[in-house]
């Protein structure tokens, strides 16, 4: 008993080590990428460089860190921690001190859900590569999402300045219509796999479609992937979404926050932008799935067979799901690189008129194709 | 035909760009997004291979990104910009100020402050003893240099970062101004371009 | 009576009245250099030249006298041809030393050239350079030869007016210029007057050298301090640039017309006494000696004072103000019941053209104010059983702080009066305070702001409000016009004088309105 509460103690460290430092490294992606996107430098002066004799020979390898910018988020971490923690005159300093841990832990809890990789057997033991084995997985990921919006409530509504009480009454319009279609479009991958559970889901994804086609979410509910993917970019609240809080243009809930607690709305930000990532991989590109890999080995639909030891494959699926989280990061950067802010009756009108009814129809749809199918 | 002449969309004659209705494709979105995407990520690819090359000594001639690296890489400024003061010295290093004071009068920021004292030589007569400019003060407008009737103050160093940790270091004294020297040959405006754009 | 037409207007003038002066009469200004009201005609500058109507020539206005039926034109094309031709020729050897000129911004060339020069000279010759280009003449003057349009205004004030004869013209043509006599110095008691007569910048005044450029200079009009006559000044103050002469505000004093008093004219020994306003000013009240705030010291002088009830006096110098004086008058001997009188001012040389032995500006006023001339302080106050005594102004006080509980000294500067006091009240002097002087003559003049009270010090008017309402006595002025009124309404010589209808050349004592009936 006391193993098992350590093994899973143990994986709550690694996926928070993970999800943390991905999410730290954002900082980093979002300076750099959109520099190097807009044909500018980016981040590449904070640094240091050692005059002692000692270590004088590291300087060269210090070099090309500093050039790519890699000191900058912690100068940038240093800068946020050493500013005052400053709570607004009039304002809930209570609640306005909770609401960046609310909003943080919610934004955390999520990916406890969330499976890395089949089952680790090892001395004896069966260790699932996820922190919480729900059921109801699912369920407790857009529990989670929703409860997300009380940190944006409370921080809103605790600071006593209207501008970010507006902001959060935005931000959580904008949250509750867009998880209508979140939830709408899941159902679809729910109605094809069958199950609630995580694992599940990633472990149907394995299958192959006409023998050769990797049986991924993608391939079976493209419309739901846009759609999915659509709307948690929306729920992330980043550009072109991030109406509730833009940057310097829009003021928003966040107004009267500086320092660590600021960094902590920064960091909930980056680690909701990494759970879409997840989520996306998840459900819709085969989680930690690699395309032909079985529990044994490399089944090509050709009938060619590559065994492969079992630590090996555990270990490609675990990076497989990394490679495919780390790369929707890229892609949901680039897109909030990319795209330009819609204007708010813009989005709700994405939101209620166009994604709902579609999203709808996927299902009706979904179960049409279903019936068919399971009727021939 | 119609669509040909909406995309990229017509200039009228007044100068305006008129646009026509958008498209199906252009309505979803979706694709016109997947095509910004596309933009953006040749963009990012391209620029951040060039900077790779560049960390390993490699295609330096070409640039991964316009943007000038200040202090390093400085631009020259067109030469009748007006950057900070200098006083211009005689051949002994004299300054050719005679303190007539016509800069501190004509001065709108009032940021200069000259005290003149007699000068040994008769055919002088008269130098500054005291001049002062506080650049905290200082608006630039360059009138200092036309009023002067000995050509003895120029606004030529092509020095623009002006920072101090004081008001009081704002200051610039005789001293100060007398060490300012002109900036070098001037590059042109135009050869600039040619360097950053290629 | 000569009958003329001047530029069509017509005006009648006294026989013998040159051009000028008729044309002045009309308000008509003629652009001239050599020529000055105060001095002999010279007509060598030319630059008055006018067109009378049948005569061929040009004439000089300066020296032309007007006939009956004459008419004058100083405006028409050719009058301005001929100043434009003047000025070229008057500029043929005159440096471009406007940058290094204490002269630019009041130079008659400067505006000559500017309202009449042509654009650029013809003359490709080089300038003919004089002997030496900055030279002494003087203890206060210096003379730039090669500046100089040889005028001769200056020669002819030393020929005319002081009579001391110092300068002359030697040399020949453009090699002339301006010399002192052999063994001679430029140093008569009224030397500086020659820099307010050039018209250029041929002669400066060294004390004012590369002070100050003179466009940053507010005129205001005032009295000069230095003798009895009240010579008219302006007092020329910096106002905006404190980075100027060590921080002085006062720059100089310039004589200003009064043909009552000292017509354009005034000394050396006035011109520079504007230093004292600046320098080594009192600028803190004290009480024993030790600093504290202006209040504090108003209160321990009230405090001593009210001890003291009716035994008060107060000793004022002939440097106040008339509206001083009446102010102590009405505290101290109205309405405390003791005693008021001015000290006997200082004496020095004299000489007949403007400087007066008494040494005050106000001796006048305080004896028709005040009555009382007091030689010996320490007997008077012995004789008149004074226990407190308030003195406003410089005197020498040796041995009075024995005689008495308590002596105020209300001064501007630290000397023989300060250093006695029990408690110090840092005052104003002349150039910070609105009010009047009667000179020698009974010649009641005003004084105008020229600058606030130095840092520190307070309007010696106000400090004797301050201390008359401490004692229970205020009175109800809120300015300096409001105690001349008071002041005009009871004594008698001031009657029907005020501030407003002094104006700019003062009124002499009984010239108001007619005196009333009743003496109060």
């Amino acid at each position: 008993m006391w193993m098992d509460l350590a093994i899973k103690a143990g994986l709550a460290v690694v996926m928070m080590l993970i999800v943390i430092n991905i999410a730290g490294i954002h900082s980093w992606v979002e300076r750099k990428q959109s520099a190097v996107i807009q044909d500018r430098w980016g981040a590449n002066r904070a640094g240091f460089t050692l005059n002692s004799p000692l270590w004088r020979w590291l300087n060269p390898l210090l070099r090309p860190i500093i050039y790519l910018g890699l000191f900058q988020p912690i100068a940038d971490l240093l800068k946020l921690v050493a500013k005052e923690n400053w709570s607004p005159v009039g304002g809930m300093k209570w609640l306005h001190a909770v609401a960046p841990f609310l909003y943080l832990l919610f934004a955390f809890a999520g990916f406890a859900a969330i499976p890395f990789g089949d089952t680790l057997h090892v001395a004896g033991r069966d260790i699932a590569l996820q922190v919480a084995s729900l059921n109801v997985g699912f369920v407790f990921i857009f529990a989670m999402a929703g409860l997300g919006v009380y940190g944006i409530v409370l921080s809103g509504v605790s600071s006593n300045n209207n501008y970010a009480f507006l902001g959060a009454v935005r931000g959580v319009s904008q949250m509750i219509s867009y998880e209508v279609t979140l939830g709408a479009t899941v159902i679809g991958i729910v109605m094809v796999y069958g199950s609630l559970d995580m694992q599940e889901i990633v472990r149907g994804q394995g299958a192959l479609l006409w023998g050769w086609l990797p049986k991924w979410g993608v391939f079976v509910q493209p419309l739901g992937c846009i759609l999915f993917f659509t709307a948690a970019l929306a729920e992330t609240k980043r550009i072109p979404f991030d109406l509730p809080e833009g940057e310097s243009e829009i003021i928003g809930y966040f107004t009267e926050y500086s320092g660590t607690k600021f960094g902590m709305f920064l960091l909930a930000d980056f680690v909701e932008t990494v759970m879409v990532a997840a989520l996306t991989t998840t459900l819709f590109f085969g989680g930690w799935q690699f395309p032909y890999l079985q529990a044994s080995g490399f089944v090509f639909p050709w009938g060619a067979e590559v065994a492969v030891g079992h630590y090996a494959v555990v270990a490609i699926q675990v990076v497989s799901f990394l490679v495919k989280v780390i790369a929707f990061c890229w892609l949901l950067m680039t897109i909030r690189w990319t795209l330009p802010r819609f204007r708010y009756d813009q989005l709700m009108d994405l939101g209620w008129k166009r994604m709902l009814p579609v999203s709808l129809a996927n299902i009706a749809l979904t179960g049409l194709v279903i019936l068919l199918i399971e009727a021939l | 035909m119609e669509a040909v002449a909406r995309k990229p969309g017509t200039v009228t004659p007044a100068g305006g760009v008129k646009r026509g209705p958008l498209t199906f494709w252009e309505r979803v979105y979706v694709v016109e997004a997947a095509r910004g995407v596309w933009i953006t990520t040749v963009h990012f690819f391209r620029n951040m291979g060039y900077h790779f090359l560049h960390l390993v000594g490699l295609a330096k001639g070409r640039q991964a990104a316009v943007t000038v690296q200040y202090p390093e890489e400085r631009r020259y400024l067109p030469p009748r910009s007006r950057t900070r003061h200098r006083i211009v010295r005689r051949d002994d290093g004299s300054p050719r100020c005679v303190g007539c004071m016509m800069c501190e009068t004509i001065c709108p920021a009032r940021c200069i402050y000259i005290v003149a004292e007699e000068d040994p030589d008769p055919n002088i007569e008269k130098r500054p003893k005291r001049f002062d400019i506080d650049l905290g003060m200082c608006v630039f407008c360059g009138f200092c240099v036309e009023a002067c009737p000995e050509d003895a103050i120029r606004m030529d160093t092509q020095m623009v970062d002006l920072a101090a940790y004081s008001r009081r270091g704002m200051i610039l004294t005789l001293d100060q101004l007398l060490a300012g020297e002109p900036a070098g040959p001037v590059e042109s405006i135009n050869a600039l371009g040619e360097r950053v754009h290629g | 009576m000569p009958k003329l037409t001047i530029d069509g207007r017509e005006v009648e003038v006294a026989p013998g009245t040159t051009l000028i002066e008729a044309a002045r009469r009309l308000a008509i200004h003629i652009p001239h250099y050599c020529y000055h009201r105060g001095l002999s005609i010279a007509g060598n500058c030319r630059m008055c030249l006018v067109e009378v109507e049948g005569v061929p020539k040009m004439m000089i206005a300066c020296h032309t006298q007007a006939a009956d039926g004459m008419v004058v034109h100083t405006d028409n094309d050719k009058c301005r041809e001929y100043r434009a031709a003047i000025l070229e020729f008057i500029l043929v050897n005159h440096p471009l030393d406007c940058p290094v000129c204490d002269q630019a911004g009041e130079c008659k060339l400067q505006n000559y050239y500017m309202e009449h020069g042509t654009a650029g000279s013809r003359v490709d010759e080089d300038k003919v350079k004089k002997r030496a280009k900055a030279k002494q003449i003087g203890p206060n003057i210096m003379l730039d030869s090669e500046r100089c349009i040889l005028c001769s205004r200056c020669v002819r004030f030393t020929d005319e007016i002081t009579h001391t004869h110092e300068l002359g013209i030697t040399e020949r043509a453009d090699h002339s210029e301006i010399t002192l006599a052999p063994g001679a110095w430029l140093d008569n008691r009224y030397a500086g007057c020659v820099v307010d007569l050039c018209p250029v910048g041929a002669l400066t005044d060294r004390d004012f050298r590369f002070k100050c450029r003179v466009w940053y200079l507010t005129a205001v009009d005032s009295i000069c301090t230095g003798c009895a006559r009240g010579c008219n000044i302006t007092i020329h103050v910096n106002r905006d640039r404190p980075h100027k002469a060590g921080g002085t505000r006062v720059m100089r004093y310039k004589p200003r017309e009064n043909p009552a008093v000292n017509q354009w004219w005034m000394c050396d020994a006035g011109r520079y006494s504007y230093k004292q306003i600046d320098h080594e000013r009192v600028d803190s009240a004290a009480v024993d000696g030790r600093p504290v705030a202006v209040e504090q010291a108003l209160d321990a002088s009230a405090a001593a004072l009210k001890r003291a009830a009716a035994a008060v006096a107060v000793l004022c110098a002939t440097t106040a103000t008339n509206e001083e004086l009446f102010l102590a008058r009405a505290l101290f001997a109205g309405a405390l019941g003791g005693h008021a009188a001015y000290l006997a001012p200082p004496q020095g040389e004299q000489d007949d053209l403007l400087l007066l032995a008494d040494q005050s500006p106000n001796t006048r006023g305080a004896q028709e104010i005040l009555g009382t001339e007091v030689r010996d302080p320490v007997g008077w106050v012995k004789a008149h059983g004074v226990k407190a005594v308030v003195v406003v102004g410089e005197a020498d006080l040796t041995g009075l702080k024995a005689e008495v509980d308590h002596l105020t000294v209300i001064a501007t500067h630290p000397g023989k009066a300060a250093a006695q006091a029990h408690v110090l009240l840092p005052g104003s002097v002349h150039a910070e305070v609105e009010g009047t002087f009667t000179n020698h003559a009974g010649r009641v003049q005003r004084l105008r702001v020229a600058v606030p009270p130095i840092r520190g010090a307070v309007e010696t008017w106000r400090l004797l409000l301050e201390l008359a309402g401490r004692l229970g006595h205020p009175f109800d002025f809120a300015f300096e016009d409001d105690i001349f009124a008071a002041l005009a309404s009871q004594l008698a010589p001031f009657a029907g004088l005020s501030h407003d209808n002094l104006g700019r050349r003062g009124a002499l004592l009984g010239s108001g309105a007619p005196q009333p009936t009743e003496v109060v």
